[in-house]
């Protein structure tokens, strides 16, 4: 039996704010509600959307601070992450087994969510005082994007391409970032057409 | 940054305090189906979205708890909380973390769906006069 959603192009698992900008950290979202311009692309290509869950939200509350990766990276935070993308990982596991081509959509810059940008400051702790700029920024994965990396490698799943929205990282453009995405769903392993 | 009262969300930033979550048939909807997200994105609502219809109990029940936990992070901060279509085993999941099933529509248009969100009261993260800022 064809899977019920055969009509899309792919599954696009995305970051649970791109639908909801009210899980942000105070002062990040963006917009009232659903971030139209990655979910706009997404509509338009034909991708199916699964929204994952905020790692942050449930752990640390709608008041919690910003942080960076070294702030969340404890062992209760982990186990946390590894239960969500446990669950995440099964429905990747279904859609890829039927056959179905998957990205991941993240957050650049963000401790949980960052797919090839997260944030470090070794050394931020305390009274949370420290200048403005981004000097956190650095080359890596959130925590989530790293335990859902390892529970689909357990599953024997490839990890699928990724893109990333960018509001976080200095010079953000939408043209950019809408270009990225589009290139990524356009990258498919079987060589086909990624969308209209 | 100005303090008004403790425990009270100070609108600071685009959010709308607004949460709807919304079954998987009006996020991804059939060709002839309501457009559940656009709507959303048109009235200003954030989406948490259900769990698609086929998938089983053992896929869809680790989904539901985290929404469930989700949206109990909302409502103790005073967001507002809809729910869009049905999805089974919602009402045990929101039971788990202590809620119920919020106010709830099966749309069968969007511009039915558009009445009913813009229709809901300003939540108790707002309040009556707007946000607080």
């Amino acid at each position: 039996m064809p899977p019920p959603y055969a009509w899309f192009m792919g599954v696009a698992f995305v970051a649970h704010c791109l639908l909801n900008q009210n899980s942000k950290v105070l002062d990040g979202a963006h917009c009232a509600g659903v971030y139209s311009p990655m979910v706009d692309v997404l509509r338009a290509k034909g991708w199916r959307i699964e929204q994952m869950p905020c790692p942050e939200l449930a752990f640390a509350g709608l008041n919690r601070f910003w942080a960076v990766r070294e702030q969340y990276d404890t062992a209760a935070f982990r186990r946390h992450c590894k239960r969500l993308s446990a669950a995440v990982a099964d429905v990747i596991a279904v859609r890829v087994n039927q056959g179905e081509d998957v990205v991941l959509i993240g957050i650049e810059g963000s401790p949980s969510m960052g797919v090839t940008i997260t944030s470090s400051d070794p050394e931020r702790g305390g009274r949370p005082e420290w200048p403005d700029g981004s000097p956190e920024l650095i080359s890596g994965e959130g925590i989530f994007v790293e335990e859902l990396r390892a529970a689909l490698e357990s599953r024997g799943i490839n990890y699928p391409r990724v893109a990333g929205e960018t509001h976080a990282i200095p010079g953000h453009d939408e043209t950019v970032q809408r270009a990225r995405l589009e290139a990524v769903l356009a990258d498919r392993p079987d060589g086909s057409a990624g969308g209209a | 940054m100005r303090t008004v009262q403790t425990g009270v969300p100070v609108a600071r930033d685009a959010r709308s305090f607004r949460v709807a979550l919304v079954a998987d048939r009006y996020v991804n909807p059939p060709p002839d189906g309501t457009d559940g997200l656009a709507v959303a994105a048109d009235t200003g609502w954030g989406v948490l979205q259900l769990p698609a219809e086929d998938y089983p109990a053992s896929l869809a029940g680790p989904l539901l708890a985290e929404v469930a936990e989700q949206a109990e992070e909302f409502r103790r901060h005073g967001y507002d909380l809809v729910l869009v279509g049905e999805r089974d085993g919602l009402a045990e999941a929101l039971a788990q973390v202590g809620l119920a099933l919020p106010d709830s529509i099966v749309p069968g248009s969007a511009a039915e769906l558009s009445t009913f969100l813009r229709a809901r009261p300003a939540p108790a993260a707002i309040g009556p006069s707007g946000p607080v800022r």
